[in-house]
């Protein structure tokens, strides 16, 4: 075994044997986590509600036979499935679909737009009065609060983009901007500008720092830093990122549909309660659009690695 | 050197590709700059008392007709707030077991070598299957399977965490599977080699190298889960994301906007525990998975 090997296993060994116990944090932090799953099984309320069981037990047998298209109940037949989710799909799922994705996509596209130039604001290396570790520029007072403040503040920006539920984003902006497209493009769009600042923030981070070195030391700015090396070396990495999130925005527009625009979301809500054959179609529909796009971004992700 | 630059050449067409996309979604969906700003008096109005009740959220409710005796506003938020984290970690408690044995099911690493021909179909008809299950699981979204249980066994408690789980089952089930396979075979291999069974190289070659990564993942959708909560709220369940639907059909923005902040707390909150996690824990995997 070569003395390189060895270092590396010993490495290794040493990383492994700091994440084993004896840690406060992680201490506490398990027991918070454990008392929290008892106190969620055991606290307040009976967890399966008030019905009784027997009731709960017909509903159910009812709840799986409104599920069988509806011609097929009729006569029996499966063959007689199909004309009728043709028609469903004519009628209004194509178009509910092909709306997810509209949404999804251009969503997906505004959160990378807007977050690319925040990303040399937010990053740690280059943020910063001596970007790199370079000297460059005149030093000044305001300057050095100016960049001790600025990465924080983007990043905590991020924090906040990313930690409000997009539901919630497009529930409250229907109501102000009218019941359009708008709002759920734009609650996607917030919602993923936190998750893409983080991610791609990270593969800055991880870039390798010779070249924006080199760039910043020959007299070039931070912009031209970062749009002439760490943008370009950054790219591949980045894309994966952004199908990785197009894929959940899919999944994430289909749903916001419930709010009351034609995606499949609103298809399922009206069906609920009163077809739920046709809900179950639709929630079928969904998932297997939703399934293509897992493959499709898993082939690309694959290929770009 | 020619094949890199070749494979740099092509970003510029990347780039205007994603660009010309953007255009055929807006123009299809019909979005246009005008859009951007609410249509009509009414909304401007309500626009404004929106964003002026964030700089003024409410202490006490805005409704006259509460009585005198209910919790006060900030108790009921809070209260809202640890309902939303009950949910969380009881599906959580049920995702992570049943993730751990599919995630095993769906990886590779533990598999005997050398392996039999029928054995390996098997392993690999098991390996397929399993895959396949959390796909599934996961491309339907949580509040689709919510509405779906809900109407099945109807409203409870205990039908709103199982909505949570399938989907998040799914979800850490894929990246688990990824994370085991992604360890280093080193140990694996030298058990196998001793004689050790599948099951036994599973449990002290490749699980407690892969345990920090899992353990930061899990927690990482334990964030994804709090945020899911909130918003099973919206079909009902009594979560935080109720409250504020309740409050904002009566135009109350104020309590609206108590409950957001309450809301953001807690997932800040959350967010910066984990990342302390993280740290401690010095998780090498989980890159693609934010």
């Amino acid at each position: 075994m070569s003395a390189a090997v060895q270092d590396n296993r010993s490495d290794r060994i040493d990383a492994l044997r700091k994440t084993g116990g004896g840690n406060w944090f992680l201490r506490i932090s398990s027991l918070l986590v454990f008392s929290g799953i008892a106190w969620a099984w055991l606290g307040s309320g009976p967890l399966m509600g008030r019905l009784s069981a027997e009731r709960r037990w017909t509903n159910f047998q009812n709840f799986l036979g409104e599920l069988v298209p509806s011609p097929v109940r009729k006569s029996g037949n499966w063959s007689d499935a199909f004309p009728w989710a043709w028609e469903l799909i004519v009628d209004e799922g194509f178009v509910a679909l092909m709306t997810t994705f509209g949404i999804a996509t251009a969503a997906i596209i505004l959160s990378a737009v807007l977050v690319t130039p925040l990303l040399p604001l937010a990053s740690r290396q280059l943020s910063r009065l001596h970007p790199f570790e370079v000297w460059s520029g005149k030093e000044s007072k305001a300057m050095r609060m100016l960049y001790r403040a600025l990465g924080p503040v983007v990043r905590f920006g991020f924090v906040i983009a990313r930690s409000i539920p997009e539901y919630l984003i497009a529930f409250l902006l229907l109501s102000l901007l009218g019941l359009q497209v708008w709002p759920l493009v734009l609650a996607l769009a917030i919602h993923n500008l936190g998750i893409l600042g983080r991610l791609w923030g990270e593969v800055v981070e991880n870039a390798e720092p010779d070249a924006p070195q080199q760039a910043i030391g020959s007299g070039q700015g931070r912009l031209g830093a970062f749009a002439g090396t760490l943008f370009p070396m950054s790219f591949n990495r980045f894309l994966i990122y952004f199908f990785y999130r197009w894929e959940t925005c899919v999944k994430d527009a289909t749903v916001l549909g419930m709010l009351g625009l034609l995606t499949l979301g609103k298809l399922i809500a009206l069906a609920k309660g009163f077809f739920w054959d046709q809900m179950l179609f639709y929630i079928l529909l969904g998932a297997s659009v939703i399934l293509v796009g897992d493959l499709f971004s898993t082939f690309l992700r694959r290929k770009l690695r | 050197m020619t094949h890199d630059s070749q494979r740099y050449g092509r970003r510029r067409w990347v780039v205007l590709g994603i660009g010309l996309v953007f255009l055929v979604c807006a123009w299809s969906l019909g979005l246009s700059p005008a859009g951007l700003i609410p249509p009509d008096a009414t909304h401007w109005e309500r626009t404004g008392n929106f964003f002026a009740a964030a700089l003024d959220p409410a202490f006490d409710y805005e409704d006259e007709n509460v009585p005198d005796d209910a919790d006060p506003i900030w108790w009921k938020g809070l209260k809202g707030v640890f309902l939303t984290l009950k949910f969380a970690f009881g599906a959580m408690s049920l995702a992570v077991p049943a993730a751990l044995v599919m995630g095993f099911l769906g990886s590779s690493a533990w598999w005997p070598e050398p392996c039999g021909k029928k054995l390996r179909f098997f392993l690999q008809t098991v390996y397929g299957t399993s895959r396949f299950v959390m796909s599934f699981l996961r491309s339907i979204h949580e509040l689709i399977w919510a509405l779906l249980i809900l109407s099945a066994i109807g409203m409870s408690p205990l039908a709103g965490m199982i909505a949570l789980a399938l989907p998040f089952s799914g979800t850490l089930g894929k990246v688990f599977s990824e994370l085991i396979d992604e360890e280093t075979r080193d140990a694996s291999q030298s058990l196998k080699a001793i004689g050790h069974g599948p099951l036994q190289t599973f449990l002290v070659g490749i699980f407690p190298a892969a345990l920090p990564n899992l353990i930061t993942y899990s927690f990482y959708r334990f964030e994804c889960a709090l945020r899911s909560s909130a918003v099973l709220g919206f079909v009902g369940i009594e979560t935080i994301g109720l409250y504020i639907q309740l409050s904002h059909e009566e135009f109350y923005y104020r309590e609206v906007w108590t409950y957001l902040y309450l809301l953001l707390g807690l997932i800040i909150l959350v967010d910066f525990w984990g990342a302390g996690i993280r740290k401690r824990l010095q998780a090498t995997g989980g890159g693609c998975q934010a």
